[in-house]
């Protein structure tokens, strides 16, 4: 019996631990942020089948997401005036997965005939279009202010109702569980690696008797379906939809989650949901300048660590693999290296928290609180404080930096001559 | 003998430059057919015309009697035409192991699926393992394609190519870039997997055509002046004019 549930035991203990997540953070705060990350790691994973599994970077996933929503209020809406049948409310996310599909496979018939740019630019296009039919069709979308609903509708199965937050909770967690057990197993079928394949090299692919446009079609109407039944939970989470769940922005936003969590490995997207949502709800509350901060760790990926977070774990494992004393090596110049950088963050952060302060909430007065300090954000010294922070940080990271790539260096070299020696 | 592959008057133009010139050429079942001729003959192109990657400005083409020229290379090569390139064409990012796996899916029926596991395909696994063998990459299986040297890196483009089963099989300088040694694998190598199968192959070293081709064509700025075997090739008074005797490529 236990031999059987043995291939999937890390999936038994994460789901324990996050069925148990609600036992330990009480906060009807943390509860919110739990139930909004699990929305967030299905749709992003489900982003991820199109960027990071099929290379194609699309600018407007939020139509599916977004679509399937609205439809999922509306049914509700119907259910609870009883213009429509009792459908449960456990199995919405199905309502949604048929509306991303059925969306998805209409745009992306058309959009994945092109790749690269003109794919990009075709998904961009798509998405201003559907923002701004929320605002003309009035009658579906209800402009600017979206629509409500109420998600306590028909009757209560074994005494579950879905009015209070941890009963929704668990039904998103659920959900997670499943999307993300069947997106993961997609990756494993001759779909997926052929995914795979298209993406690394779609001309090789056609020699292989694949068609790369139906491979990238099919792709993007799986991206959708999963889409459309996170968007499902996103409107049962709220009890409300509006045009800003299918714009650009959040569009954006799953891109962000999945690129800075690391696109090119699986758990990528799961890192990136759980580690923005949780930053943007608390450093939102903080700062004024927190999109600025995201902007900026999003560039410093791009620039530095293309493979996002997951990618730069990744790289190590084959150091791991050879010889465990050498990732311990790299320990020591790895933490010099990021307190250098976190000291001239420091100085940035604190001169971005000031202009911001300046230009926006100072009405004369000049205290201002940073890394639960006060400072005076008129006067010089604070200014030099933080400059100084940044030239340290600058100072030390020229140092730091250069030992930190030579201990990676060399342990890549040690892994690399024993792969050969074998 | 029936015809495996047959070009009729096909042409092929570049804006105003026209590359392939009328060309006709019938390619027997299960013969090694070498085509040889100078840098910028067409060889390549000629390559991309049968196997799709290009369209032609006239002419046709059939494989086994059926017209091919108007198919997507993907169709082409579920009809049995495999190719490789001139310029190492792999998945890179991918494991060894997955780059041939990958080319023998759709000959397994395994199409589009997304309920099927590869992993757990024994017939799918089993005949990776044939294929790694032949192509002798057992043991860098599972290392990243991208991260091989370029005569093994050759080697697996071989593999993939006949991964499918495809009975007629297009290389392009399989051996372009070898060492005598590597070399003298890589021919091995082609003429075990060409066995019962129709092969062309574009080749520059002269001693590898002579030594594995049935029938050798020769094409001089887009037109075949010459298709025989490799003896009569090398009597033909036209060919040496043109191109044995001036240049050796
Ligand atoms: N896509 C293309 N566009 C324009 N000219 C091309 C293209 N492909 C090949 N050519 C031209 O066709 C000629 C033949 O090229 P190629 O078939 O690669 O020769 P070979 O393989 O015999 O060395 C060359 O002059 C080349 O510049
Ligand atoms: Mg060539």
């Amino acid at each position: 019996m236990l031999n059987i549930l043995k291939p999937f035991s890390t999936w038994i203990i994460i789901a324990a631990i996050a069925a148990a997540l609600p036992l330990i953070f009480e906060s009807s705060f943390a509860l919110t942020l739990l139930s909004k990350m699990g929305v967030l790691i299905i749709f992003t994973v489900a982003y991820n089948m199109l960027l990071g599994q099929g290379g194609m970077l699309s600018f407007g996933h939020a139509i599916y997401f977004g679509l399937a929503g609205y439809a999922s209020i509306h049914i509700l809406n119907g259910i609870g005036e009883e213009t429509l049948p009792y459908f449960p409310t456990v199995l919405f996310p199905l309502i949604g997965a048929i509306v991303g599909l059925f969306f998805g496979s209409i745009v992306g018939y058309v959009s994945t005939r092109r790749a690269g740019t003109a794919f990009a630019m075709i998904s961009l296009g798509f998405c201003e279009m559907v923002t701004a039919m929320t605002l003309i069709f009035v009658i579906f979308f209800n402009g600017e202010d979206g629509i409500q609903t109420d998600r306590m509708v028909g009757p209560e199965p074994f005494g579950v109702s879905f009015g209070p937050q941890i009963e929704v909770y668990y039904l998103i967690l659920f959900w997670v569980l499943l999307t993300v057990a069947l997106m993961y197993i997609i990756t494993k079928t001759p779909f997926g690696r052929m995914s795979n394949a298209v993406r690394d090299n779609p001309e090789r692919a056609a020699f292989i008797g694949y068609s790369v446009r139906r491979v990238r079609w099919q792709a993007f109407a799986l991206s959708s379906m999963f889409a459309g039944a996170a968007g499902s939970l996103h409107a049962i989470n709220y009890e409300h939809i509006g045009f800003e769940s299918v714009s650009v922005v959040q569009s954006g936003a799953v891109l962000f989650m999945a690129f800075i969590g690391g696109a090119g490995h699986f758990l990528g997207p799961i890192i990136g949901a759980i580690g923005l949502t949780y930053l943007d709800s608390t450093l939102a509350d903080i700062t004024e300048a927190w999109l600025l901060y995201l902007g900026l760790t999003f560039s410093g990926i791009v620039m530095f660590a293309p493979g996002g977070l997951a990618g730069l774990i990744v790289m190590h494992g084959p150091i791991a693999r050879t010889n465990k004393n050498l990732l311990f090596s790299l320990i020591k110049p790895y933490l010099l290296a990021i307190g250098s950088v976190i000291t001239g963050l420091l100085g940035l952060i604190g001169i971005i928290e000031m202009l911001y302060f300046r230009s926006l909430i100072s009405k004369g007065e000049g205290e201002i609180i940073i890394f639960w300090t006060e400072f005076n954000a008129n006067g010089i010294l604070s200014w030099l404080i933080f400059i100084g922070l940044i030239l340290l940080g600058i100072f030390l990271s020229k140092r730091t930096f250069p030992v930190a790539k030579e201990s990676w260096d060399n342990a890549i070299s040690v892994v690399k001559t024993e792969i050969s020696n074998e | 003998m029936s015809n495996s592959l047959k070009l009729t008057n096909v042409s092929k133009s570049f804006g105003e430059a026209k590359i392939i010139k009328n060309l006709n050429l019938d390619i027997k079942k299960n013969e090694r057919h070498a085509i040889i001729g100078p840098n910028g003959a067409g060889k390549s192109t000629l390559f991309h015309l049968i196997s799709g990657h290009y369209k032609l400005t006239s002419g046709k083409i059939t494989l086994n009697g059926d017209v091919i020229n108007n198919l997507e290379p993907h169709q082409i090569n579920r009809k049995g035409l495999a190719r490789s390139f001139q310029v190492t064409n792999i998945f890179p990012k991918m494991s060894v192991y997955e780059n041939i796996r990958c080319g023998i899916l759709w000959s397994l029926d395994f199409k589009y699926s997304i309920i099927k596991l590869v992993n757990k395909n024994k017939e799918l696994n089993k005949k990776t393992n044939v294929i790694l063998q032949e192509v002798n990459l057992q043991h860098c299986a599972h290392l990243p394609a991208g991260l091989l040297s370029y005569a093994d890196q050759r080697a697996l483009e071989i593999g993939i190519t006949i991964a499918g089963g495809a009975d007629t099989l297009m290389l392009d300088e399989p051996t372009a870039g070898m060492s005598n040694s590597e070399t003298e694998r890589a021919v091995n190598l082609i003429k075990q997997i060409s066995e019962n199968r129709t092969l062309v192959v574009v080749e520059h070293d002269m001693g590898v055509v002579f030594d594995l081709a049935d029938r050798i064509s020769v094409l001089v700025y887009g037109e075949i002046i010459a298709t025989d075997t490799p003896n009569n090739i090398r009597k033909n008074k036209a060919v040496q004019a043109a191109y044995l005797g001036t240049e050796e490529h």
